[in-house]
């Protein structure tokens, strides 16, 4: 790996965690810890986000418990469909974002629903477990019910997540962006 | 790095992170729920027995919440009407299953992160050839995290003392995040270009094998508790597909 | 030692950075040599850092850009990524930033300096004497067992420094590093660089700091412009009015010799060039 990478990519996993916390600080029913993930797909290609997921997901199990660990697949698929973004100038504008926050939102909460439902039976983060209880009283399976809550609260989570990285993309200056060539195409200037 | 003390912290790292794995394989092939019970009651007091109470402690705490929403999720049935409530003991019972692995899983890992000495697990990787740069990466990221968490502190901070506005419902608080989360990626790209440029000066993209200062020692019992996870894992595998 | 190989060539090189109209460095042609300490002076944006960049290989390579001409460090190509594994741990390489260039992983400042020959894979024993020695050198001893996170900005850029030191390098290439330094860091620094050109080495430093360089400096190359503007032992090049139109700046009492000058009218002739460039000097010419 090269020194570039071995410096970036613990700088973009504290960022997924400093995310989470400055989530938390505001209040807001979001995880956003993806955020770093897919700023450095989109700066430096899937493979370094892909790493950067699990480190992520490595890194906070060992401070909560590895029992989170399986979701490191989700991570990965972020950052792999981050990385084809980049390549289709996925964060050029606020609709292209929107746009690909919305597919990737839906493939990650297909994939979190399964991972939730064979390896933890049902739960997840507290919140969306919420959810998920609140539509089996609504008559749904609890399978059904799984896959409702996941895909809702990725899609909402991941087009954030889509909409804040290109936001903070296209805000950084030239010379920064010079020094990724990823980075060109995700905004295709 | 204040000395660690306990068994826990006497052992190799690797041993610690075989445990984990251990905990995690068994939780899943042992019969529920008598099984993961039992697994998560031995995970606890072998944790007790070494002097982690803290750890069993906060994986309790970790676990809580999700004990509560399994056991609605599966123990609990019926419509929003109170009265429409039935309790199903297969339910509850897949719920108590599902919540001592979980447990067990925690236990065991923040048994790891208590006793977890960042420059005893990258000497032992280095010292057994394996990937330094994944080791690093690791390392380098539970160092990051505090100092990320400061700046963005900071950053909210300032940007509140600015007149952000950070109150204003839900879309508001997005909105928001702009203006926080763009100063910390500069940050960020700017630090990473610097330590890029020192770490290459200082060899670690070397294509040499790193040497390891104090590698923690090989013991027999290190190597025997692995052995024996092992051993209990591939038994367990075998036991339940033949039975 | 001077009439030792040089330790650096530039032979007419230009450097631009992707985002930037003017090319930070302009047909650059320089030879540095070893057992010498070369000051490198000028303003913001004069080149300075481009230079010992672009001498370590690091610009373009990570900065982005174009290069064009020849660069050799230590006789070989910094620019070669064949080159380039040939002279890593050979060029104490030191910026004006020093919490970005910690390791990251190390726990205490021992660590901290023992990570750049561990990843070299010297052997253990040679690592700790020459940790050991670097501490020892800049009076980081009693810091040994510290945590790196927790040392103040100054501490820091002496670790930094010494953790460079470590490696015993041909080829010093130091930006601002003693930015952060009080007086007697400043002075640790000073006698550090003098005790390395004499051991052989070449030291190329970058600093804005003429009342720390004077006195240790053997040669001055004040940048403008990307372009070498002026090149000369310390004293002349300083004490002549050149300096001022190039690099707006000066020693402190230069400085007021100066403004002294601009005050007085008709001049008089004790505040014309060559300014005096030291105390010392000062106390002699007007007493």
């Amino acid at each position: 790996m090269s020194p570039r990478l071995l410096a970036l990519i613990p700088s973009a996993v504290a960022l997924n965690l400093a995310i989470g916390f400055v989530v938390n600080q505001l209040g807001l029913p979001l995880y956003l810890d993806t955020v770093g993930t897919v700023i450095a797909s989109a700066l430096a290609g899937p493979v370094a986000g892909a790493i950067t997921g699990i480190v992520s997901q490595t890194v906070r199990s060992l401070y909560e418990g590895f029992i989170w660990f399986p979701f490191a697949a989700v991570q990965v698929l972020i950052a792999l469909l981050a990385g084809f973004a980049a390549l289709r100038g996925g964060f050029r504008s606020v609709p292209r974002s929107l746009a690909w926050g919305l597919v990737v939102g839906a493939l990650a909460g297909a994939l979190s629903a399964v991972i939730s439902w064979f390896v933890f039976k049902g739960v997840t983060a507290t919140g969306v477990t919420a959810v998920t209880i609140l539509l089996t009283r609504l008559g749904l399976t609890t399978p059904q019910a799984v896959t409702v809550s996941s895909l809702g609260t990725d899609l909402l989570d991941k087009t954030i997540v889509f909409l804040l990285a290109g936001a903070v993309l296209r805000a950084l200056p030239e010379r920064v962006l010079g020094r990724y060539p990823w980075a060109r195409r995700a905004l295709a200037r | 790095m204040t000395p660690r003390a306990g068994l826990a912290a006497r052992a190799h790292p690797f041993t610690l992170f075989v445990v984990v794995a251990g905990a995690a394989a068994l939780a899943f092939i042992v019969p529920a729920p008598a099984g993961p019970l039992a697994l998560y009651a031995l995970t606890a007091v072998l944790a007790l027995i070494t002097g982690n109470a803290g750890a069993v402690a906060r994986a309790a705490l970790v676990c809580l919440p999700l004990w509560v929403l399994l056991a609605l999720l599966h123990g609990v049935g019926g419509s929003f009407d109170p009265r429409s409530l039935t309790v199903s003991r297969e339910g509850l019972a897949a719920a108590a299953a599902q919540g001592a692995r979980l447990g067990a899983v925690a236990t065991a890992s923040l048994v790891l992160f208590a006793a977890f000495d960042p420059s005893r697990f990258l000497d032992a990787v280095a010292e057994r050839g394996w990937s330094f740069h994944a080791a690093y990466l690791v390392v380098a990221t539970l160092q990051a995290a505090p100092r990320f968490r400061r700046r963005a502190a900071a950053i909210l901070e300032a940007q509140r003392a600015r007149g952000l506005r950070t109150g204003r419902g839900v879309a508001g608080r997005v909105r928001a995040l702009v203006p926080l989360t763009a100063p910390l990626v500069l940050g960020m790209l700017t630090e990473a270009d610097d330590r890029a440029m020192a770490l290459e000066m200082r060899g670690l993209g070397a294509r040499v094998a790193r040497t390891p200062l104090a590698p923690p020692p090989r013991r027999a019992g290190d190597r025997i508790a692995r052995w024996a996870i092992g051993a209990l894992v591939v038994a367990g595998i075998a036991w339940r597909l033949l039975a | 030692m001077n009439d030792a190989a040089p330790a650096l060539v530039f032979d007419g090189v230009t450097l631009r950075y992707s985002a930037a109209h003017t090319p930070a460095l302009a047909d650059i042609s320089l030879t540095i040599r070893s057992g010498e300490v070369t000051w490198l002076y000028g303003a913001l944006g004069a080149g300075c850092t481009s230079l010992l960049l672009a001498a370590a290989g690091l610009a373009p390579g990570h900065t982005g850009g174009e290069l064009s001409g020849s660069v050799r460090a230590l006789g070989i190509d910094p620019h070669d990524p064949r080159g380039r594994a040939g002279l890593v741990g050979r060029i104490g390489f030191v910026t004006a930033v020093p919490a970005s260039q910690l390791s990251g992983v190390a726990a205490t400042v021992r660590e901290e300096v023992a990570f750049a020959p561990a990843n070299l894979g010297w052997p253990v024993g040679r690592i700790e004497a020459a940790a050991a020695a670097a501490l020892e050198r800049f009076g980081l001893t009693r810091l040994a067992e510290r945590d790196p996170a927790h040392l103040s900005g100054g501490e820091l850029q002496r670790v930094i420094v010494a953790s460079m030191l470590a490696l015993g390098p041909a080829l010093w290439l130091l930006d601002e590093p003693a930015s952060a330094l009080d007086r007697a860091g400043r002075e640790s620094l000073r006698s550090l660089l003098a005790a390395e050109a004499g051991r052989g080495a070449a030291v190329v430093i970058a600093s804005e700091d003429a009342d720390t360089m004077l006195g240790v400096a053997d040669r001055i190359v004040v940048l403008d412009g990307g372009r070498v503007a002026l090149d000369g032992p310390p004293a002349s090049v300083l004490a002549g009015p050149a300096v001022w139109q190039h690099a707006g700046g000066s020693t402190a009492i230069a400085a007021l010799a100066r403004s002294a000058a601009g005050l007085a009218e008709p001049v008089p002739a004790a505040l014309l060039p060559p300014y005096p460039l030291t105390a010392d000097e000062g106390v002699a010419r007007w007493s």
